[in-house]
């Protein structure tokens, strides 16, 4: 059980002071930790630093917590998150939840419960990865492929055979219909389809989301200009919905 | 909760319940009229058959009985629409208060949560005397935090019940807001301040000093905190209209969309939206300030040309030059 190599955790937390706090125990415990103190910088991070453990704060400025936690998702289904919230409500634990947190504890929170916790997340993600390749998990939930009207995406190839034969997708557009897929019959609105699907924030072009619809919608559509699939609702955003076949 | 009420049933939705009540109330207006009108045939009937004199029998009281009808009816429908609004009412106010809850527990949950958090580090580990002060000075920090949320709890309590403590006390505005910012500079780092009077003159008014200081620290912590420029700043301009003062309190910050402009001034209300937690603070701050012009005579107007295009709060107090 020996590991040469400390455990990094990843702290995305805006309160300077809990942070700091959170650093210092995690630190004495003997892990690596790195503090994000808002939700973009939290993702980049995340990316740069493939961190073994993330601490997640809710209320976060610019993308909050929920966000990044489906950001997150999209990718990485292994990587145990443990939410750290002021907010205690059984809604706001069924809500993390199901956006597939690993953990919930309140705050204010008892440091020794903290500490124990986090040790058992990181022992359980270490067995799932002994127990074999870890690219042989699939890493999201998701079907590898999807099949909706004439049209069927495989995430795994990155390519899409619609009506105008394969198209091979790129890396963010493969993102979006992830996002799109996982709600599927959910209206999204464009900052939370920025927030997730880049990790943008703010007043930052959300027409950058109406060009990839408009990709979307020839590859996918009929007819582009009467969209059944990737429909646009009047100030709030899009929905993405099919008929089951 | 409020998704709780939006998903309740739509025959429970007050608006539906409301027009039902109306049109049942107006049809037994109808029926009762007609029905009325058949047993008063049918009396007419009777009184002829058996030759009885009619005039004293029924007289022509027709309508009347319908006047008074009507009449009963006006008034259940009046009360039927004042209960509504009423309701209506008292919903927004829930709404709001259960926005003020989320927030304000968050404001008061983070202290506590860091307070907690050494405390327990303190009595697992053993730091040296420099790491413990700046854990302690953090601390202290946190206590900071937790009694300034207190207090403002405590004075919007003191201001609604209109007990200000403090007498008022004529004061120099200019001076006063100088001083203010001189005492309280370090709460407004990297900030940049300028008071601008291009008058020259003084502006003695009535001024409850403690209270007027809460306005100030409220609209230029406001400035400070809804900013994302790299150097926040905030321009005073003092300047005299008419029979008005005007003090603008001009921004960088974020800026207010024009439908929020009165919005904001309502008790617990917080521009940014609840689900995507942009959304933070107390919702207290500017209804104090508001409250506060008020006991002083006078007003505050927000103004702004839109989002990322600051924010300009003006104090309006009536002045004779």
């Amino acid at each position: 059980m020996k590991n040469i190599e400390k455990k990094r955790v990843l702290v995305i937390e805006d309160e300077n002071h809990i942070a700091e706090g959170l650093k210092l125990n995690l630190a004495l415990q003997g892990y690596d930790v790195i503090i994000a103190p808002d939700g973009v910088s939290g993702l980049n991070q995340w990316k740069k630093w493939q961190p073994d453990l993330i601490i997640l704060d809710i209320m976060l400025p610019g993308i909050d917590g929920f966000s990044v936690l489906q950001s997150i998702r999209l990718e990485d289904e292994q990587v145990p998150i443990l939410i750290l919230s002021a907010k205690s409500a059984s809604d706001d634990k069924v809500k993390g939840l199901s956006y597939g947190v690993d953990d919930y504890l309140a705050k204010p929170f008892n440091l020794e419960e903290l500490l124990l916790r986090v040790e058992r997340l990181l022992t359980h993600a270490s067995w799932y990865r002994k127990n074999g390749d870890p690219s042989e998990i699939e890493p999201f939930s998701l079907a590898k492929t999807y099949t909706f009207g004439g049209n069927r995406i495989d995430f795994e190839l990155s390519v899409a055979y619609c009506k105008c034969g394969e198209i091979c997708l790129t890396e963010q557009e493969v993102r979006l219909l992830k996002l799109f897929v996982a709600n599927k019959g959910k209206p999204i609105s464009r900052s939370k389809l920025l927030g997730i699907g880049w990790g943008y924030t703010g007043s930052m072009t959300t027409r950058t989301v109406d060009n990839f619809i408009v990709r979307f919608r020839k590859y996918f559509e009929d007819d582009p200009k009467k969209p059944i699939y990737f429909k646009s609702l009047r100030s709030v955003g899009y929905i993405f919905d099919h008929d089951s076949n | 909760m409020e998704r709780a009420i939006t998903r309740t049933k739509w025959f429970f939705h007050p608006i539906f319940i409301f027009i039902f009540s109306i049109v049942a109330l107006a049809m037994s207006l109808v029926l009762y009229i007609y029905w009325y009108m058949e047993v008063s045939a049918g009396l007419k009937e009777v009184a002829r058959k058996f030759n009885l004199d009619h005039g004293q029998l029924l007289a022509s009281e027709t309508w009347v009985v319908i006047l008074i009808l009507s009449i009963l009816v006006g008034i259940i429908l009046v009360g039927i629409f004042i209960i509504f609004v009423y309701n209506q009412k008292i919903i927004q106010l829930y709404r709001l208060q259960h926005n003020f809850i989320n927030n304000f527990t968050h404001e008061l949950k983070t202290p506590v949560t860091s307070l907690k958090l050494y405390l327990e580090t303190f009595m697992k580990h053993e730091f040296s005397r420099d790491d413990q002060l700046t854990y302690l000075d953090y601390m202290v920090q946190d206590v900071g935090r937790l009694s300034e949320n207190i207090n403002r709890i405590l004075n919007l309590a003191r201001i609604e019940s209109k007990i200000y403590g403090e007498e008022f006390v004529v004061a120099d505005l200019v001076a006063t807001v100088e001083q203010f910012i001189t005492n309280n500079d370090h709460l407004f780092p990297n900030c940049e301040i300028n008071i601008h009077n291009s008058s020259g003159r003084s502006f003695a008014y009535r001024i409850n000093l403690s209270l007027f200081e809460m306005l100030l620290m409220n609209l230029i912590t406001n400035g400070v905190k809804y900013n994302e420029s790299e150097k926040p700043s905030i321009d005073i301009t003092f300047k005299l209209y008419h029979r008005r003062l005007h003090i603008r309190f001009k921004d960088n910050g974020i800026g207010i969309e024009k439908t929020e402009f009165k919005k904001i001034f309502k008790k617990f209300y917080q521009s940014g939206q609840a689900d995507d937690m942009t959304a933070r603070g107390s919702g207290l701050g500017l209804h104090l300030v508001q409250n506060i012009a008020r006991i002083h005579k006078g007003k505050v107007v927000a103004q702004s040309k839109g989002r990322g295009k600051g924010s300009v709060f003006t104090v309006m107090l009536p002045f004779k030059s």
